[in-house]
């Protein structure tokens, strides 16, 4: 590969990392210099809301099947259902994804 | 979502990041498989996969690359699809420790760790929080490292000896992402913001423009629930 698209790929990198390192930084000196206050430090409304808001658009863009088509998009359904049902009951975290993958897969064959 | 265990902060870090391996050694295999098709060597690709580490940027970066793209707009490309990570790291400093290592951890604050990370840190004590982060990063760093290799040496004959693997096991993140989300499901508000969100990103992903999806129906959900918030305070303040 070209010394170019190496340099290219490091910028990249360098930004990428900058992009999750540079907001945390700042936001924890804002949270230290309030504790030197002896003030409460809170994020701004609008910054907490977008947390949860960020989870929820990556679900509903990770629910798009890789090779949509009717068997693939009820696998989806069943899926999300049967992963809910399970988290309703257990409220964990590993036993529900594995029921989902599990009754999406059987869901996927059957149908396909 | 249950409390966190007695297990060391590591070793529950890895066995929560376990439901991550469905999801990333998949897309990390095609990522292997297409940068290879783009002219980069499998010791290149994985080095992306080390230093990058950022899913959907990457695929972005290789491509244009390989068509020629000028190099500096490959490169605004990738950073702009990844500014959606500036509101994760504020989003986990009110359960953060003190700890000097957390801006070297940050490399591995993925969609999906900060997900993670977002929902069990204020469930973990003090003392656990920075092993948890590394044992749970780790897993997903590693399985994304490797499967770009393994993409690079074999993903074409991989995933067309088993297609049904490749079409099921990426289920695993919309799974976690919904266990994740579950219980924000508490009140009407919240239950309408979070659905208008998921709708939005998902009607948006269909289309052309995959890589706004997400900031996109971010943007609209935190407007819905500003616009539902401003409606009950008004209706609260008309009752009193």
């Amino acid at each position: 590969m070209q010394t170019e698209t190496w340099i290219a790929i490091t910028v990249a990198a360098i930004g990428t990392y900058a992009l999750r390192v540079g907001p945390l930084l700042w936001t924890q000196r804002h949270f230290n210099k309030h504790k030197v206050d002896n003030t409460e430090a809170r994020l701004p409304t609008w910054l907490s809301v977008l947390g949860p808001l960020m989870i929820a658009a990556m679900l509903g863009a990770s629910l798009i099947p890789k090779a949509p088509s009717s068997a693939s998009w009820v696998a989806t359904a069943v899926g999300t259902f049967v992963t809910a049902l399970v988290w309703r009951k257990y409220r964990s975290l590993g036993l529900p994804v594995f029921c989902g993958v599990l009754s999406f897969g059987l869901a996927f064959v059957l149908l396909a | 979502m249950s409390r966190a265990s007695n297990n060391s902060g590591l070793k529950q870090g890895v066995i929560d990041g376990l439901p991550l391996l469905g999801g990333y050694i998949p897309v990390a295999i095609s990522f292997g498989v297409i940068a290879v098709q783009a002219g980069f060597s499998t010791l290149e690709a994985t080095l992306i996969s080390v230093f990058i580490y950022a899913g959907a940027s990457q695929f972005l970066l290789v491509t244009m690359v390989a068509a020629g793209s000028p190099l500096w707009l490959a490169v605004c490309m990738t950073l702009l699809v990844n500014v959606r990570h500036v509101v994760y790291g504020p989003n986990l400093v009110p359960y953060l420790t003190q700890s000097k290592a957390w801006p070297y951890l940050m490399h591995g604050l993925t969609d999906q760790i900060f997900a993670l990370a977002h929902t069990r840190l204020p469930q973990l004590d003090d003392s656990k929080k920075v092993e948890w982060f590394k044992g749970v990063s780790m897993v997903a760093w590693l399985s994304w490292i490797l499967g770009t290799a393994l993409g690079g040496v074999a993903g074409e004959s991989l995933t067309q000896q088993w297609p049904v693997l490749d079409s099921v096991m990426p289920f695993a993140l919309p799974a976690l992402f919904l266990v994740l989300l579950a219980p924000k499901f508490s009140n009407k508000r919240w239950c309408a913001t979070l659905l208008v969100t998921i709708t939005i990103a998902l009607v948006i992903a269909l289309g052309p423009f995959k890589n706004a999806a997400i900031p996109f129906a971010a943007l609209c959900g935190a407007l819905t629930f500003y616009v539902l918030t401003s409606h009950i305070e008004r209706k609260q303040s008309h009752a009193n």
